[in-house]
C-alpha cells in the first residue's frame, strides 16, 4: 500500500509540476490541495526541509529559534510558537508561511517559493499526524542522502499478482497492471495492427512502414506475427541508425570543434559508424561501455575497440587565436567527467566541479578523483579504414574510369572519322566578326576592401587574398586609342571553377563605370549604353550593371563555371590620345556573394552596334591570317577551338569529360579520433572553485564513495577500472539508468522522468519495482539492448492505444500510471526521414560521412568568421537520413534547431518537444520538405491509376499506414477539387508546383493538385507524430 | 505612421483573441484566455501557448528590449572612459604588479607600453557625461543614458566572451538572454516571433548558437530577420503555390487535424493548429514589418537609412554597406518594438581593433552613432522609451596598453581587456544622465561599483520585473539560470 501511495504521489507531483510550469511565475495565493494521506517522512518531507529550510533552521543556524533537522526541536516550534499542528495543516504556521498566505512572512524568504506539490506534501504529512519516525532524526550532512532509493542496489521483486491476468503478456504488464488495479483503472485496449506497425517502425527504425509491409503484417495470421515483426525490425540495419542517434545525443556528437573557429572534424563519423555497427550487432552494453571509455586500454585492443574511445573525443576545442589552450583542454576533461556521470550514473556529477554537490553525496574532491582518470589522456588520431568507404570509393572509381574511357574512345573515334571534315566546312562558312578588340593594359589596380589585385602577363587581373562579400575594384589603364566605341569585360574561370572567388557561390557586378581624365586633374564619366552579355539571367541582367543602382547587377549563375563576356557601348566616341588613360570601376555590392576573381578589360573602335561574343580574339587573328601563313601553334589552337567550342558533338564530349574529371572520386583514408594514456603522468589537483589555474589538494583516481566499492586492478587505477566499475553488478545505477533511457524512447517519458538525474533532486520513479526488475533482467539477459527492447515492445503495456482518456484527465493527465501508450512528436531527424520516405526520396545508405544539406545563404553567412565553410552536398547525398546531417556546432542546420535537436555541445538525455509557428513555416515552405511533398504527389499520380479517390487513399497510406476515414477522404477530395480548379486555370503555377521529377505532362494540373494535397497530408499533426 | 504603438499591440492581441474565441485553435488558447480572466478555469490541463504573455515576479519597468551588441571588444579608453593619466604616461611601462598573473591574447607583457587615447572627449547633455567626440548623436541622448564604466568579465577570448554576454556562461549551447526573457514573459506580439535578431556588417563569430534557445524549447530561439528580401527563412509559399491555393490547403489542414483530435483527444493537436495559424499570420506581418515605405522622409533621414560611407574604410568586414544595413536595423528595431516583439537583438561586428584602431574606431562610430542616437530619440518621441530597455554592450574592452604583437613593428591597436570595460543602458526604467562605476587612473581595473556580466543580466531581468534567482529551468537535473550561480542587481541603474 505504501508503495502505491508513493507512486500516486509521484504522479500527482508531476501533475502539479506541469501546472507549475505554466504558472510558476504568477503568485499562487490559494492553498494547494492535499495530495494524499500516506506520506513517508524520510522520502517526502525531509528532503524539502533539507533543501529549503536547513540553511537557516538547521544544525548551524536557528533563525527565529526554529530548528527543523531535529524532531524534538521541530515539534516544539520557534519564537512564534508551535509551527506544526498535527492533523490541522490549514492551521499550521508552517503551511501559512510556505504557501504565502501571509505576505509579510513568506518562507523561504530567498530563492524560489516552494512548489505547489511541495506544499501539498507538507499538508498531507501534517494532516496525517505529522509522523516523524525516530530513526530518521538526522542532524548531519550525509547519511540520509545515502539512503536515497537510487543508491540502493536494485532488488528483484517477483511480478505482483493481478486480477486481470489475461491482459498480462510479460512481467512488465504485471507491475503496471497491479498499480492500475489498485487505482481501479483499466488499461487501454491494444492498438490496431496498423498503428502497431507504424509505432514499431518509427520507434525501432525511425522510418514509416511501406504499404506492402503493412499489408503483409495484416495478412500474417500466425500467433507470433507481432514477435516476428519485432525480430525483423530489430535485425534491420536502420535499427542501429535509430538507436545510434539516441546514443549520439548522450555522446554530444558533432562534426566540428565548436567555438569561434569551429573547424570541421571530417572523420567524426568514424565514431558514429562504430556506434551504428555496435548497436546493430547488439554489442552487450557492458562491453559497449568498456570499449567507449577504455577501449584503448584493453589487452590487444582492435582498431574497432580503439575507435570506440571516440566517445570522449566529441568534446569541444577552441582554436580562436590568442586562447589559452590549457583552459580548453581542462574544460574538455571536465566535460568528460560530467558526461560520464550523467550518461552512466544518471547523476549530476558536473555540479561538483566548483563545490561539493548541494544535494547528492558527491564531493568536489571526488569530482577531481574522476577527473584524474581523464587527466593523462593524449588525443591522437589513428588510421581507421572504413571498409564501406573504401568499397564505395573502389566502386565509384571503377565507374569513373569506365565512363572516362568511354567518353575518350568516343571522342577519339569522332575525331578520326568526321572532325577534320566538319572543321573545314565550318572554316569555309565562317564570317569574321566586324568588331576588333584591343586588350587594355592595367597600370594601376586597387581594391576598396583590401583584396589583393595582381596584373597578369596577358593583362588580365587576378584577385587574391581574403574573400570579401562586397568590394569595388578600380583599374587604371594606359591607352592612346582614338574613337573608342565601347568596352568589353571578360570574366575568366580560375582553374576551371568559374570567375567568382568563393566557388561555388557567385559574384554580382553592381556597377561598371569608365572615366576619362578631364580638365585640371578631374575625371569625368563616359556614358555607357546597350550593355549586352553572352549570358544575362533574368534576375541579374547585364543592364543592371549600368543603371546607376547598387541594388541591381550582373551575375553568371547558374553558368558560373565558364568564361563570360559583357560589352558596353559608349554613347560618344572616346579619344584617349591626349589623356592617355582610362579608369574603370567594378562595384560589387551584394554583401552576400563573393567578388570577381579574374577578369580582363578591352576596348574597341569598331562601329556600333557592339554585341557580346565569346569568340576569342586569337581566333579572329587566325582567321585574318591566310591559311598558308598560319603557324603550327595557330593551327593547333584553331583546331582546339573548333573541337571544344564549336563542333556540337566533340564539344559535348569534351564538356562531359571535363565535368566528369571534376567529379573524380577522391579517397582519403579515414582517421579515428581517439585517445591513449599519456606517458608523462600528470598530477591531478582539485581546481579551487572550478578555476583551472588555482590548484588545491592533489588527488588520485577514484570513484564515488556513496556508491559500491571500487576495486581497481592495480594500485594505479585507470580508465579501464573506471569503466568496469560502472558496469559491475553491484553498481546500483548504470543498469537502471540505461533501461530508463530505453523506456523513455519507447514511451516518450522515462520511468524516471529525469533521465539525467537519479539523485535527490530528480523525479522519483513512477514504478520502482518495474525499474528494478528491468534493470536486473537487462543484466541477466547479457546486457543485450535488443533483448531489452524486445521485452518492452512485446508487453501489453507498450501495445495499448495512445488515445487520451477523458476518464483519466483529472487523475492522471500525463499518463504516469501508463493506462495508455503516449502520443508524441517525432524528433527533428526522424521528421526529415518520414518526409523523405513517404516522398519516395530517401537515400537509405547506412553509415559513412556526414553530408551538408543545402543551407540558405543567410545562415551560411553566420559562420563566416571561423573556418566554417558550408558547401552544399549534391545529388542523392542530400536525401540521406537526418542523423547524417553535418553537425556544425556554431551554425547548426536551422531545421534541426527548429525541431529541438540535441545541442551537441553538452550531453543531452532528453529532448524538448516544442510546437511553434516556425516549424509550420519550415514544413510548409522549406525546400526539402516541399520536394518531398512533390514526390508524394507524383507517387500518388504514378503508383495508382484510376480514380482520384484511390490516388488520395494511396498517399494517405504512404503517410499514415492506415486508411483514411470516410470523412477524411471526403475532405481531401474536396481539397483536391479546389486545388485542381486553380491548377487548371494557372498552368504556369502548376508546372512550378510539381517541381522537377519525371512527370507526365498530359496531367500537369492533376499532379499539381495531388502535390498540394500531399503537402497537406505531410503537414498534418499525425504525420510527424508517433501514436 | 501615426499609429499609437500601444494600440498596435492591443489591436493585434484583440484580433488574436477574437480568432481564438471563434473556435480556431480555441482549445490551445484556453489557458491564455484563462490568464486574462476571460474564461472559467475549466481547461487547466491544456498546454498554454508558449509565447502567451505571463506575469513577471513583480511590477516591471521595462517591457521590451533592444539589445545592441557590438562584437569584438569596444575600446572603453577611447570612447567612454577618459583617462588623462594614461595620456600622461603614454609610452611608459606598466607596473609589473598590475599585469602579474594576467593573460593576454597577443600582447607581450615584457615590452608593452601604455597608450593614451589620441581621441577627444567632451561633456554631453545636462548631466555632462564625458564621451568621445566621435559619438555626437549618442552624446545628444546622454541625459537618457546610464553609462557603466565598471563592467568586468572572466572571458578574454571572443567566443567565450560573447557567450558570456549573451547567455551568462562560457558554455556553447545555452539559452540567450532574449530566450530567457521570452521564456519568462512570453511576447505581446502574436504575429511575430518574440525574439528577433538583426545583423549588419560582419557576421557574429559565434554563429547562430549565440541567439539560440539552448535547452529551452525552440519557441524561444532568436529568429534571424534579413533586412532585405524575404524577411524570414521559409516565409514565402513554395514556387507556384498561390495564396488562394494555400488558403484551401490550410482550411483542409485545420479540418483534418480536428478530425484526428476528435479520435485521439490530444490537446497537442490544438497547439499545432494554432501554430499553423500563427505562421500564416506571420506571412503577412513580417513583410509588412520590413517594408519601410510608409516611414516619413524625416525618419529615414534621421536614421540615415540611405547614408553612404563617405569614403571611410575599414579593415574589418562589414564594408561600406554597413552604414545602410545598420541604420535599417535600428529603424526595424523600433518597428518591431511597436509591434510588440519582446526582444530585438542588433548584432554588429567588428570592434576587434588589434591594429588600425584609430581609423576603424572612426568607421564604426560613424556607422553606429547616428542610427543609435536616432533610435533613442525616436523611441522617446513615441513614448516607447519608458518601457523599452536599450542596451549597448560588447564582450570586453581593450587594453590601456598598446598591442605589441610579435612580428608587428608599429603599435596601432589594443588587445582584449576583460578586467574593466564600458557599456550603457537607456530607457525601460533606467535612470539616465548618470555614470556608474569607476576604473583606476589607467583604466586597467575597476575601482568602484564593479558590475560583473552576471550582475548586468540580473539587473536587466530586474528591470523586467524578474528575480534572476527565481527564473530557472530544470535541465539535466539542475536548475539553470541566466546568471548561473552569481549575479547581483545593481540598483543604481534604476534609482
Amino acid at each position: 500500500m505504501g508503495r502505491f501511495a508513493a507512486i500516486l504521489i509521484s504522479g500527482l507531483v508531476l501533475l502539479a509540476q506541469l501546472a507549475d510550469a505554466a504558472t510558476s511565475l504568477a503568485p499562487t495565493a490559494k492553498l494547494s490541495p492535499v495530495v494524499s494521506n500516506v506520506i513517508d517522512f524520510a522520502r517526502d518531507i525531509q528532503p524539502i526541509f533539507a533543501e529549503r529550510c536547513y540553511s537557516c533552521h538547521g544544525a548551524e543556524k536557528q533563525k527565529s529559534g526554529l530548528r527543523l533537522d531535529r524532531k524534538t526541536n521541530a515539534l516544539a516550534g520557534g519564537d512564534s510558537g508551535k509551527i506544526l499542528q498535527p492533523h490541522k495543516s490549514a492551521e499550521s504556521l508552517l503551511i501559512k508561511y510556505v504557501s504565502g498566505l501571509d505576505p509579510e512572512k513568506i518562507m523561504p524568504p530567498k530563492g524560489e517559493r516552494l512548489t505547489t506539490n511541495q506544499v501539498a506534501l507538507l499538508r498531507a504529512w501534517i494532516d496525517g499526524g505529522a509522523v516523524w519516525p525516530d530513526n530518521v532524526e538526522l542532524g548531519t550532512r550525509n547519511p540520509e542522502r545515502l539512503q536515497h532509493w537510487s543508491f540502493q542496489a536494485p532488488q528483484r521483486t517477483p511480478p505482483p499478482k493481478v486480477k486481470a491476468a489475461r491482459w498480462v503478456r510479460n512481467p512488465i504488464d504485471a507491475f503496471v497492471l497491479a498499480k492500475l488495479e489498485s487505482e481501479d483503472i483499466k488499461p487501454s485496449p491494444e492498438a490496431d495492427r496498423v498503428t502497431l506497425i507504424r509505432r514499431l517502425s518509427l520507434d525501432l527504425l525511425g522510418l514509416p512502414p511501406s504499404p506492402e509491409q503493412v499489408q503483409s503484417f495484416l495478412k500474417d495470421k500466425r500467433p507470433d506475427a507481432y514477435e516476428r515483426l519485432v525480430d525483423a525490425l530489430l535485425s534491420s540495419p536502420h535499427f542501429g541508425e535509430r538507436w545510434g542517434r539516441h546514443w549520439l545525443d548522450l555522446a554530444r556528437y558533432a562534426d566540428s570543434e565548436g567555438y569561434q573557429i569551429d573547424r570541421a572534424r571530417p572523420f567524426a563519423y568514424v565514431y558514429r559508424n562504430w556506434v551504428i555497427n555496435a548497436i546493430n550487432r547488439d554489442l552487450p552494453f557492458d562491453q559497449f561501455t568498456i570499449e567507449q571509455l577504455a577501449g584503448d586500454l584493453l589487452p590487444n585492443a582492435t582498431v574497432e575497440q580503439k575507435i570506440a574511445v571516440g566517445f570522449h573525443r566529441n568534446t569541444l576545442m577552441n582554436h580562436e587565436s590568442g586562447v589559452d589552450r590549457e583552459e580548453f583542454v581542462c574544460k574538455a576533461k571536465v566535460d568528460r567527467v560530467s558526461t560520464t556521470g550523467t550518461v552512466w550514473l544518471g547523476l549530476t556529477v558536473g555540479c561538483a566541479e566548483c563545490h561539493t554537490h548541494k544535494y547528492d553525496p558527491i564531493t568536489q574532491r571526488e569530482f577531481y578523483q574522476l577527473y584524474a582518470f581523464f587527466n593523462n589522456v593524449e588525443e591522437v588520431d589513428i588510421p581507421a579504414v572504413q571498409p564501406t568507404e573504401l568499397e564505395k570509393y573502389t566502386r565509384e572509381k571503377k565507374s569513373f574510369d569506365e565512363e572516362t574511357a568511354r567518353l575518350k574512345t568516343a571522342l577519339e573515334a569522332y575525331s578520326k572519322e568526321s572532325l577534320r571534315t566538319n572543321q573545314s566546312k565550318w572554316e569555309q562558312g565562317f564570317s569574321v566578326p566586324a568588331t576588333r578588340w584591343t586588350v587594355l593594359q592595367p597600370t594601376n589596380v586597387a581594391s576598396a576592401e583590401g583584396t589583393v589585385l595582381k596584373t597578369q602577363s596577358d593583362h588580365s587581373v587576378r584577385a587574391v587574398g581574403r574573400i570579401r562579400s562586397s568590394d569595388t575594384y578600380t583599374i587604371e589603364v594606359a591607352t592612346k586609342l582614338k574613337g573608342i566605341t565601347g568596352f568589353r569585360l571578360e570574366v575568366l574561370p580560375v582553374s576551371g571553377k568559374g570567375a567568382a572567388r568563393n566557388r561555388p557561390r557567385n559574384f554580382v557586378l553592381s556597377e561598371f563605370n569608365v572615366q576619362e581624365p578631364g580638365t585640371v586633374g578631374q575625371f569625368r564619366p563616359i556614358l555607357l549604353q546597350n550593355a549586352s552579355a553572352d549570358f544575362s539571367p533574368k534576375e541579374f541582367p547585364i543592364s543592371g550593371a549600368i543603371d546607376g543602382l547598387a541594388t541591381s547587377g550582373w551575375s553568371i549563375t547558374p553558368n558560373a563555371e565558364q568564361r563570360h563576356v559583357a560589352v558596353f557601348e559608349s554613347r560618344a566616341g572616346v579619344d584617349c590620345s591626349t589623356g592617355g588613360k582610362l579608369v574603370f570601376t567594378l562595384a560589387q555590392k551584394s554583401g552576400i556573394q563573393s567578388t570577381i576573381g579574374h577578369f580582363r578589360i578591352s576596348a574597341t573602335t569598331s562601329p556600333q552596334p557592339l554585341r557580346a561574343d565569346l569568340l576569342p580574339d586569337s581566333v579572329i587573328q587566325i582567321f585574318e591570317t591566310t591559311p598558308e601563313k598560319r603557324t603550327k601553334k595557330q593551327i593547333e589552337e584553331l583546331a582546339k577551338y573548333y573541337r571544344e567550342e564549336v563542333d556540337p558533338v566533340s564539344k559535348n564530349l569534351t564538356q562531359q569529360l571535363e565535368k566528369l574529371s571534376r567529379r573524380a572520386p577522391a579517397y582519403q583514408e579515414a582517421r579515428a579520433q581517439i585517445f591513449t594514456e599519456g606517458t608523462n603522468a600528470l598530477k591531478t589537483f582539485v581546481h579551487v572553485r572550478g578555476d583551472f589555474m588555482r590548484h588545491g589538494d592533489e588527488v588520485q583516481p577514484g570513484t564515488l564513495a556513496a556508491l559500491h566499492p571500487f576495486k581497481p586492478r592495480s594500485e594505479k587505477p585507470d580508465r579501464l577500472d573506471l569503466a568496469r566499475w560502472l558496469v559491475e553488478p553491484t553498481n546500483p545505477l548504470t543498469s537502471r539508468v540505461t533501461v530508463n533511457h530505453a523506456w523513455q524512447h519507447l514511451f516518450g517519458r522515462g520511468l524516471v522522468a529525469t533521465p539525467g538525474d537519479f539523485g535527490m533532486r530528480g523525479e522519483p520513479p513512477s514504478h520502482l519495482e518495474l525499474l528494478n526488475w528491468l534493470a536486473m533482467e537487462f543484466r541477466q539477459r547479457g546486457w543485450s539492448r535488443k533483448a531489452l527492447i524486445k521485452l518492452i515492445v512485446t508487453s501489453a503495456t507498450y501495445r495499448q492505444v495512445s488515445h487520451i482518456r477523458e476518464d483519466l484527465n483529472e487523475r492522471d493527465p500525463v499518463n504516469i500510471l501508463l493506462a495508455r501508450q503516449n502520443r508524441f512528436r517525432l524528433e527533428s531527424e526522424i521528421i526529415r526521414d518520414v518526409y523523405l520516405a513517404a516522398g519516395g526520396k530517401l537515400n537509405a545508405v547506412v553509415g559513412g560521412p556526414s553530408f551538408r544539406p543545402p543551407m540558405p545563404e543567410t545562415f551560411k553567412a553566420l559562420g563566416g568568421a571561423g573556418a566554417f565553410e558550408w558547401v552544399d552536398s549534391e545529388g542523392s547525398e542530400i536525401y540521406r537520413r537526418g542523423l547524417y546531417v553535418f553537425t556544425q556546432r556554431t551554425v547548426p542546420y536551422p531545421v534541426s534547431m527548429t525541431f529541438d535537436a540535441a545541442s551537441s555541445s553538452e550531453t543531452c538525455t532528453r529532448r524538448e518537444r516544442s510546437t511553434t509557428p516556425l516549424q509550420a513555416l519550415t514544413l510548409m515552405n522549406n525546400l526539402v520538405f516541399v520536394e518531398c511533398a512533390q514526390g508524394l504527389g507524383q507517387r500518388m499520380q504514378k503508383e495508382k491509376s484510376g480514380r482520384v479517390r484511390l490516388k488520395i487513399e494511396h498517399g494517405f497510406e504512404l503517410c499514415f499506414a492506415r486508411k483514411p476515414s470516410g470523412e477524411e477522404l471526403a475532405r481531401l477530395e474536396k481539397l483536391y477539387d479546389e486545388e485542381l480548379r486553380l491548377t487548371r486555370s494557372h498552368p504556369e503555377f502548376a508546372e512550378k508546383i510539381i517541381g522537377t521529377g519525371e512527370v507526365d505532362h498530359s496531367e500537369v494540373a492533376e499532379t499539381a493538385a495531388l502535390v498540394a494535397v500531399g503537402q497537406i497530408l505531410m503537414n498534418l499533426d499525425e504525420f510527424i507524430t508517433r501514436e | 505612421m501615426d499609429i499609437d504603438p500601444n494600440e498596435i499591440v492591443q489591436l493585434t492581441r484583440r484580433d488574436f483573441l477574437a480568432t481564438a474565441a471563434s473556435g480556431i485553435g480555441g482549445l490551445a488558447f484556453a489557458s491564455l484566455l484563462q490568464a486574462d480572466g476571460l474564461l472559467a478555469a475549466e481547461a487547466r490541463t491544456l498546454p498554454a501557448p508558449p509565447l502567451a504573455v505571463k506575469a513577471p515576479h513583480f511590477a516591471p519597468k521595462a517591457k521590451q528590449c533592444i539589445f545592441i551588441y557590438m562584437e569584438g571588444g569596444t575600446s572603453q579608453v577611447d570612447l567612454f572612459d577618459p583617462k588623462p593619466k594614461l595620456i600622461e604616461l603614454n609610452g611608459q611601462k606598466m607596473p609589473e604588479s598590475m599585469t602579474k598573473n594576467v593573460r593576454f591574447a597577443f600582447l607581450q607583457k615584457d615590452s608593452a607600453v601604455l597608450m593614451g587615447s589620441p581621441h577627444k572627449f567632451q561633456r554631453y547633455g545636462k548631466c555632462g557625461t564625458e564621451m568621445s567626440s566621435m559619438l555626437p548623436h549618442l552624446g545628444s541622448c546622454a541625459d537618457d543614458i546610464a553609462l557603466v564604466r565598471s563592467m568586468h568579465t572572466e572571458a578574454f577570448n571572443h567566443h567565450p566572451g560573447e557567450l558570456m554576454m549573451y547567455t551568462g556562461v562560457q558554455t556553447l549551447g545555452r539559452p540567450s538572454v532574449g530566450a530567457w526573457i521570452n521564456y519568462a514573459l512570453g511576447s505581446p506580439s502574436q504575429n511575430l516571433p518574440g525574439y528577433v535578431v538583426l545583423t549588419a556588417g560582419r557576421v557574429p563569430s559565434g554563429g547562430n548558437t549565440m541567439f539560440g534557445s539552448g535547452f529551452l524549447p525552440s519557441t524561444y530561439q532568436g529568429v534571424l530577420f534579413r533586412n532585405q528580401g524575404e524577411p524570414v527563412q521559409d516565409l514565402a509559399n513554395p514556387p507556384g503555390m498561390t495564396a488562394e491555393m494555400r488558403h484551401y490547403g490550410l482550411d483542409a489542414l485545420r479540418d483534418l487535424n480536428k478530425m484526428r483530435q476528435k479520435v485521439v483527444g490530444d490537446p497537442e493537436i490544438a497547439s499545432r493548429i494554432a501554430a499553423y495559424e500563427l505562421a500564416a499570420r506571420m506571412q503577412v506581418s513580417a513583410p509588412e514589418l520590413t517594408d519601410l515605405s510608409r516611414e516619413s522622409k524625416e525618419t529615414l533621414e534621421a536614421y540615415g537609412v540611405d547614408r553612404e560611407a563617405g569614403g571611410l574604410k575599414t579593415q574589418r568586414g562589414g564594408g561600406p554597406e554597413a552604414f545602410k544595413t545598420f541604420s535599417r536595423n535600428c529603424l526595424l528595431a523600433r518597428r518591431m518594438v511597436e509591434r510588440g516583439v519582446r526582444f530585438v537583438n542588433i548584432h554588429h561586428a567588428s570592434w576587434d581593433h588589434h591594429n588600425d584602431l584609430d581609423s576603424d574606431l572612426l568607421f564604426n562610430c560613424r556607422v553606429t552613432d547616428q542610427p543609435v542616437g536616432a533610435l533613442l530619440k525616436d523611441l522617446k518621441q513615441r513614448g516607447l522609451l519608458d518601457t523599452t530597455l536599450v542596451v549597448w554592450s560588447s564582450e570586453f574592452g581593450r587594453t590601456p596598453l598598446g598591442e605589441n604583437r610579435p612580428g608587428v613593428k608599429i603599435v596601432t591597436g589594443r588587445d582584449h581587456h576583460p578586467h574593466a570595460f564600458s557599456i550603457w543602458m537607456a530607457g525601460g526604467g533606467v535612470k539616465g544622465g548618470q555614470v556608474i562605476g569607476e576604473t583606476d587612473e589607467l583604466g586597467w581595473n575597476v575601482a568602484k561599483d564593479p558590475m560583473h556580466v552576471n550582475d548586468f543580466h540580473a539587473t536587466i531581468l530586474h528591470l523586467f520585473g524578474l528575480d534572476h534567482t527565481r527564473l530557472t529551468y530544470r535541465f539535466q537535473g539542475r536548475d539553470f539560470r541566466l546568471t548561473d550561480v552569481a549575479g547581483k542587481v545593481a540598483p543604481k541603474v534604476f534609482s
